[in-house]
C-alpha cells in the first residue's frame, strides 16, 4: 500500500511536469494552429542554463532559475520570428517540418556547445521531504516543490487567460485570426506573447525534470517533449484543463506500469491508452468537436 | 394541402415516383432545422426547392444524401427506403448532387474528376492496374470515351487536361454537373447551379439543364434563387420556409401564392 | 489522351534516372573510384528511396500526415530477421532473400491494416500523432520481446530468454534489447535498386489507376468523393497497407545489410519517421520523383559534410530550415515570382521593340 502511494505520488510528480510542458503545446497549439516540435528541446535550453548559472559559476538557484526563465522566453520568441511567423499563411506540414529543423538545431547547438557527455544536475531545490504515514511514505522536496509549481502556474495561467485583456485577445485569435484582426486585435503580437509564455513555462518544467531526474543531455527535452506532446493530445489540445489532466494521467501511467508491469513496456502502455483514448473520444477528452459543413 | 398530398398518393401508386419524401425532420441541439417535410417527385420531372435564405434547402438536400441522419420520416427512392443510408449507399442507390460551395477534386485533372465519378461502372482491380493487365487498358480507354463525352455536354472537352482549380467558377460548377452526372444517378440534386453565373451563363445552364434530363432521362431537383431559371425550367415547385413546407404544386400557381410572395418580400 | 502520354514520359524520367544512378555508381565501383564509405551508403540509399516513396504514398497521394513509418521498417526487419535466422544455411542465398522480402512485405501488410482500422477513423494531426505511438509501441515492445526456437517450434516471452524454456539444441532468435544476431548480411546494391524499381513501379501505376484517382479523390474533398460514391475507409486502407508492405520491404533490405539488428531510437524510433517525412515534403509532397531525389541527397549530404566535424548537423538543420522558409513562405514565394516575371516581361518587352 505505502509503495503504492509513493509510486503514485512519484507519478503525480512526473504528470505535473508533463502538464506544465504540455500547457505550452496546448496553448501554441489553440493559437497558431502549429505543433511545435521544438517545444521539448526549449526544456533542455533551460535545464543547461541553470546548469551553467549555478553549477559552474555558482549562483543561487533562484538566480538560475529566473536566467532560465528569460533565456527560454526571448530564444521562444526568437524561433517564433525567424522559423514560424514568415510561415503564418503555408500549410501545416511545412511550419512542423521547420520546428522539426529548429528542434535538430537546439539539439546540435547544445551538442557543440556543452559536449556528447552528459552533465549531472545538481537539484536547485532544496526543501524538505516529507514524511507521511508514520514515515512509511517520503515525498522528497523535489515532488512537493513540482506538483505545488504545477497547481500555481494552472491558477495563475487560468487568471491571466481570463481577466486580462492579452488573455482575452488570446482567446479571441485561437477562436478565428481573421475575426480578431477585424475586430483590432494584434494577431502577431497575440502569438508572440503565446510562444513567450509557453517558452517560459517550458524553463520552468526544464527546471523541475532536471532537479527530480539529475541527467542533463542534449537530447534531454526530446521524450519528456513527445510525452507532453501526447498529454496534450490525451486532453484535447487547445484545452488548458485538458492538457493538466492528460499530463497528470500520462505520468501516473507510466511510473504505475514502470513499477508493476514493466520498465520497458512502460513507454508502450503510456502511448495505448492515448490510443484507446482517442478512439473513444476522436479529439482529447477534453477537445472540442468539430463538424465540417457541407 | 391535404388534398395535393392524397392525389400524390394516387401518383405513387399509378406510375410510380421517383422520389418520395414523408414527414421528414432533423433538429440540430434544439433548433428544429427541417421540420415535417414532404415532397414527391414523379420520374423525368424537373423540380424546384425554393425559399428564403436560412430556411433548410440545402438541410434538406444533405438529409437526402445522407450527410444527416433524419429524427424521423421517410426517403423512398423509386421505391427502395434509403432512409438514414450512408452517403455513398445513397449514391450508389441513384442520387448523386452538387454543392452549394464548390466542391471538386481541385488537385486531379478535369477529365479524371469526371472518370472518378465513373469509378463504380468501370471497374478493374488493384492487380490489373499495378500490372497495366489488358483490362486495365480496356477500361480505362472506355472511360476516357464516356467522360470526354459527358464533358462535351458542359463544352468542358476542351479543358480536360487542365487542373479542376484553375477552371472558373462558372465552369467549375459545370464540372461538377458533369461529374454528379457520370456516376449514373436516376435523380440528380443540384445546389444553386446558377449561383455566380451571369445572365447569359444562367440562360446556357438553363439549356444544358433540360437537355441533360432529357438525353440523360434524368429526374432533377434543384434548389435556385435565381426566379428567372427556376420558372423558366421548374415544372413544380415545393416552397420551404423556416423549416416547413409552405406550398407545394405547379410552378406557376406556386409562384402565384400570396404566402410565397409574402415569405419571400416580408410583410 | 495526351494526357496519359505525359504521365507515361514522365514516369519513364523517373526510371531512366534511377538507372542511370545505377549505371554510374557500378562504374565508379567497378573502377575503383568508390571510397569504401561511399560503398556502405549505397544499400541505405536504396531503403531510404524505397520509405520515401512509400511514405509520399500516405502523406502525398492519400493526404494523411503519419509519423510512424519507422514502425512499418521495424516490423519488416524483424520478421525477415527472425525468418533469415530460422532458415539459416537450410536454403540457398537468393532464395532466402526472396522469401524473407515476401514475407517481411506480407506481416508488415498484416500489421499496417490492423494499425490502419483504429488510425484512420481520426483525422489531422490527431491521426499523425497515433501513427508515432504506434512507432514507438512497436520499437518497444520489440525490444521487450524474447523469441527462440527448438525442433517444437517458435517460443515467446516477454521476461527473459531464460524463460523461453528451450531445449539444449533450441537457438535464440530475440534477445531482448539486444536484438537479433547473426544475419546472413546478403542484401546488395543490386537488389537495393531492383527493389526500388519494384516500390516505383507499384506506387506509379498505381497512382495512375481507378484506385489511384479515387485515393486522391478522397484527399482533395472527402465529401465530395463519398457524394459519387467512393468508400473512403476502403481507399485510405488500399493507401496505407501499401505504404505499411513497402516500408516492410524497406526494413528487409536493412536487415539483411547488417549481421546485428537492434532496434533503437535511432533506426526505428519517431526520429526516424520524420527523417523519412522530411525526405518526403523536401522532394515535394505528392511528388514521386521528388522524394526519390530527396531520399537519395539528404542520405548523402550528411556524409559529405563529414568534413565539419560537430557542425554537420547543425549545417544540416539550418540548411533545413532556410528551405523550407525558401519553398513555403509566402513572402518567398511572391519573391521568387516577381524575379522570374521580372526576368520574362523584360525579354517580352524587348522582343515587342524589335517587331516593331
Amino acid at each position: 500500500m505505502s509503495s503504492f502511494l509513493t509510486y503514485l505520488i512519484n507519478g503525480i510528480s512526473l504528470g505535473s511536469v508533463y502538464a506544465i510542458i504540455a500547457l505550452g503545446y496546448t496553448m501554441v497549439y489553440g493559437i497558431a494552429k502549429m505543433l511545435n516540435f521544438a517545444h521539448g528541446d526549449v526544456i533542455m535550453v533551460g535545464g543547461y542554463t541553470v546548469f551553467v548559472v549555478c553549477s559552474t559559476m555558482g549562483m543561487p538557484p533562484l538566480v538560475g532559475i529566473l536566467a532560465a526563465v528569460i533565456v527560454c522566453t526571448v530564444l521562444g520568441v526568437t524561433i517564433e520570428r525567424i522559423a514560424y511567423k514568415p510561415l503564418r499563411e503555408a500549410s501545416s506540414l511545412s511550419v512542423l517540418i521547420t520546428a522539426i529543423g529548429v528542434s535538430y538545431f537546439l539539439q546540435n547547438a547544445a551538442l557543440i556547445i556543452f559536449g556528447a557527455d552528459t552533465k549531472s544536475f545538481q537539484s536547485v531545490i532544496h526543501v524538505p521531504s516529507l514524511s507521511l504515514m508514520g514515515g512509511q511514505v517520503t515525498v522528497s522536496g523535489e515532488t512537493l516543490v513540482t506538483i505545488l509549481s504545477c497547481a500555481v502556474i494552472l491558477l495563475a495561467l487560468t487568471t491571466f487567460i481570463n481577466r486580462t485583456k492579452t488573455g482575452q485577445a488570446m482567446l479571441a485569435v485561437s477562436e478565428d485570426k481573421g475575426a480578431a484582426t477585424l475586430m483590432g486585435i494584434n494577431v502577431n503580437r497575440t502569438i508572440a506573447v503565446t510562444f513567450a509564455i509557453g517558452s517560459a513555462l517550458a524553463a520552468i518544467a526544464g527546471v523541475l525534470l532536471c532537479s527530480s531526474y539529475p541527467v542533463l543531455s542534449s537530447t534531454t527535452g526530446a521524450m519528456p517533449g513527445i510525452k507532453a506532446f501526447t498529454a496534450a493530445v490525451f486532453g484535447g489540445i487547445g484545452s488548458i484543463p485538458g492538457a493538466l489532466i492528460g499530463g497528470i494521467a500520462m505520468g501516473v501511467i507510466e511510473n504505475l506500469s514502470k513499477a508493476y508491469i514493466s520498465s520497458q513496456l512502460s513507454d508502450a502502455i503510456v502511448f495505448s491508452v492515448l490510443i484507446i483514448v482517442l478512439l473513444v473520444r476522436p479529439t482529447g477528452l477534453l477537445g472540442k468537436q468539430i463538424q465540417e459543413k457541407v | 394541402m391535404e388534398e395535393k398530398i392524397i392525389k400524390a398518393a394516387d401518383v405513387r401508386q399509378e406510375k410510380g415516383l421517383m422520389l418520395n419524401v414523408e414527414n421528414l425532420s432533423i433538429s440540430f441541439g434544439g433548433l428544429k432545422a427541417v421540420e415535417n417535410f414532404h415532397m414527391q417527385i414523379k420520374k423525368h420531372e424537373l423540380y424546384g426547392l425554393i425559399g428564403p435564405n436560412g430556411a433548410g434547402k440545402t438541410t434538406v438536400f444533405n438529409l437526402l444524401t445522407g450527410v444527416y441522419k433524419p429524427d424521423t420520416g421517410s426517403i423512398l427512392l423509386d421505391g427502395e427506403n434509403i432512409t438514414g443510408k450512408h452517403t455513398i449507399d445513397i449514391n450508389h442507390a441513384g442520387i448523386a448532387r452538387t454543392f452549394q460551395n464548390i466542391r471538386l477534386f481541385g488537385n486531379l485533372s478535369v477529365l479524371d474528376n469526371v472518370k472518378a465519378g465513373l469509378h463504380a461502372h468501370y471497374v478493374y482491380g488493384t492487380v490489373s492496374g499495378i500490372f497495366r493487365t489488358p483490362k486495365f487498358y480496356k477500361m480505362e480507354r472506355a472511360m476516357n470515351e464516356k467522360a470526354m463525352e459527358i464533358l462535351k455536354v458542359f463544352d468542358l472537352d476542351e479543358a480536360a487536361s487542365y487542373k479542376a482549380s484553375q477552371l472558373p467558377y462558372g465552369r467549375q460548377r459545370k464540372l461538377e454537373i458533369a461529374r454528379a452526372l457520370a456516376t449514373e444517378p436516376k435523380l440528380l440534386l443540384l445546389d444553386e447551379p446558377a449561383a455566380g453565373m451571369n445572365p447569359q451563363e444562367t440562360q446556357e445552364l438553363m439549356d444544358t439543364i433540360r437537355f441533360v434530363r432529357d438525353s440523360f432521362d434524368m429526374t432533377i431537383l434543384l434548389i435556385e434563387h435565381d426566379m428567372k431559371l427556376v420558372s423558366g425550367i421548374c415544372e413544380e415547385l415545393t416552397v420551404l420556409n423556416f423549416g416547413q413546407v409552405l406550398c407545394s404544386g405547379a410552378t406557376k400557381e406556386v409562384l402565384n401564392n400570396p404566402e410565397v410572395i409574402k415569405a419571400y418580400l416580408g410583410d | 489522351m495526351k494526357i496519359k502520354n505525359k504521365t507515361f514520359r514522365q514516369n519513364a524520367i523517373t526510371y531512366a534516372m534511377v538507372l542511370l544512378f545505377y549505371l554510374i555508381c557500378q562504374g565508379l565501383i567497378m573502377s575503383g573510384n568508390m571510397s569504401s564509405l561511399m560503398k556502405g551508403l549505397m544499400v541505405p540509399i536504396c531503403y531510404y528511396v524505397i520509405l520515401a516513396v512509400s511514405l509520399n504514398l500516405v502523406v502525398g497521394i492519400s493526404g494523411e500526415l503519419s509519423l510512424g513509418h519507422a514502425g512499418f521498417m521495424c516490423i519488416g526487419a524483424y520478421s525477415s530477421a527472425i525468418f533469415a535466422v530460422c532458415v539459416d544455411g537450410k536454403i540457398p542465398e537468393m532464395a532466402e532473400l526472396l522469401l524473407a522480402l515476401v514475407i517481411g512485405a506480407a506481416v508488415t501488410a498484416v500489421f499496417g491494416f490492423l494499425i490502419g482500422i483504429p488510425v484512420l477513423r481520426l483525422r489531422g494531426d490527431y491521426l499523425a500523432i497515433v501513427t508515432l505511438a504506434f512507432g514507438e509501441i512497436i520499437k518497444n515492445v520489440v525490444n521487450a520481446v524474447y523469441v527462440g526456437v527448438d525442433e517444437n517450434g517458435l517460443h515467446f516471452s516477454m521476461k527473459d530468454s531464460l524463460s523461453l524454456g528451450l531445449s539444449e539444441n533450441g537457438i535464440e532468435i530475440i534477445n531482448g534489447a539486444q536484438g537479433i544476431s547473426g544475419l546472413p548480411r546478403t542484401a546488395t546494391f543490386t537488389t537495393g535498386i531492383i527493389l526500388v524499381f519494384i516500390t516505383l513501379f507499384i506506387v506509379l501505376n498505381l497512382v495512375n489507376s481507378r484506385q489511384g484517382r479515387a485515393i486522391m479523390a478522397i484527399r482533395d474533398n472527402r465529401i465530395a468523393a463519398e457524394s459519387i460514391g467512393l468508400s473512403v475507409s476502403k481507399y485510405k486502407m488500399m493507401a496505407f497497407v501499401i505504404s505499411a508492405a513497402l516500408a516492410g520491404v524497406a526494413g528487409v533490405l536493412y536487415s539483411h545489410n547488417l549481421s546485428t539488428l537492434q532496434a533503437t531510437s535511432k533506426n526505428f524510433g519517431y526520429n526516424q519517421s520524420i527523417m523519412i517525412l522530411v525526405f518526403v515534403v523536401l522532394g515535394g509532397i505528392g511528388n514521386i520523383r521528388g522524394s526519390v531525389i530527396a531520399a537519395f541527397i539528404l542520405t548523402i549530404l550528411p556524409e559529405k559534410l563529414r568534413f565539419l566535424s560537430d557542425y554537420r548537423m547543425l549545417i544540416y538543420a539550418i540548411v533545413l530550415i532556410t528551405m523550407m522558409l525558401f519553398n513555403s513562405a509566402p513572402k518567398a514565394i511572391a519573391w521568387r515570382k516577381s524575379i522570374k516575371e521580372r526576368f520574362f516581361s523584360g525579354k517580352k518587352a524587348e522582343a515587342g521593340k524589335e517587331a516593331q
